[in-house]
């Protein structure tokens, strides 16, 4: 559905936009690149643009639900972000309470750093 | 309900400390058209959505929100931290300090608190809806000169980000109102 025709970015793009839709990005500044410092903050970037893809979608089919192509992609995004988001945790420790990364002993949902340290 | 995934919605990595934007950014914090004050106006207002698209949209931008008010107070944390006392009295932030230390707390840039009038449900669809598209143009000013005041990319990668949602969720907005108004046959004014 995303090529240089769609009205959809693909979805690194439509992340560092803030937007998926093309028709719809307000400029504003420069556009800024994700620069994954390792190869954790790089799998975080891929779990990163498909979760905002399938939120950005989300909201879009909240108000247009009959759209039957939006519907496949929004599945398609998420497929492939529970992928990346296996892959993640396996090495980096649990994203969310219903993770498999936490039969592990200590408890492994303490573990630092938080979202808000750097 | 509400569960948590242990990431923000968008990178925050503030390197350096700088109390003025700080305290600026406490605009989107706490202030009247803010990433709470949104948060909470949208997840209220919802239950009173006439139907399924309204109680959707509503409950997932307002979702959406409480991941904004995340990345707003990890910015603000960040640019904060390990700050002295005399460079928190340099930047204004002496109230703050007496009594919250270094801790977050919901106020504006002026200080002044976080109040539940913010959240804005009067019960009527139009009425809300059309006063949450002018609080995302509001908040989307408010990021344009947050941007102008800092010239750190640290900071302008996500409030870039943040502006460009509120873009977003104006449209959405403004499209669920434009289909109320054709279902439900309200015209303005009236």
């Amino acid at each position: 559905m995303y090529n240089e025709n769609s009205n959809l970015f693909e979805p690194y793009q439509g992340f560092i936009h803030g937007n998926m839709f093309k028709n719809l990005y307000s400029p504003f500044g420069k556009v800024y690149e994700i620069k994954p410092m390792n190869e954790q903050a790089e799998i975080l970037t891929y779990i990163d643009m498909l979760d905002f893809a399938c939120i950005d979608l989300g909201l879009y089919l909240d108000v247009f639900p009959d759209n039957v192509q939006m519907i496949q992609l929004y599945n398609q995004f998420k497929e492939e972000k529970k992928k990346f988001m296996e892959q993640y945790e396996e090495t980096y420790g649990p994203l969310t309470l219903s993770s498999r990364a936490l039969q592990v002993t200590p408890w492994s949902w303490d573990e630092d750093p938080w979202p808000w340290e750097v | 309900m509400f569960k948590y995934v242990k990431k923000l919605e968008y990178p925050v990595n503030v390197q350096k400390k700088d109390l003025k934007m700080a305290k600026n950014l406490l605009a989107q914090y706490g202030g009247p058209d803010g990433e709470w004050a949104a948060a909470m106006r949208y997840l209220n207002q919802r239950f009173s959505m006439p139907d399924e698209r309204g109680k959707a949209l509503l409950t997932d931008i307002g979702t959406e929100e409480m991941s904004h008010v995340e990345m707003i107070a990890a910015m603000v944390e960040q640019l904060i931290k390990g700050a002295s006392i005399q460079e928190l009295e340099e930047a204004g932030l002496s109230a703050q300090y007496v009594e919250h230390d270094h801790a977050l707390f919901p106020v504006d840039a002026a200080g002044v608190p976080y109040t539940a009038t913010y959240i804005e449900t009067s019960g009527d669809w139009d009425a809300d809806l059309v006063s949450d598209m002018a609080a995302e143009k509001r908040a989307k000013v408010t990021y344009e000169n947050l941007m102008r005041m800092t010239e750190d990319p640290d900071l302008l990668s996500p409030l870039s980000f943040l502006r460009q949602r509120e873009v977003v969720h104006y449209q959405r907005f403004k499209e669920l109102r434009e289909y109320y108004k054709e279902v439900y046959q309200k015209e303005d004014f009236k």
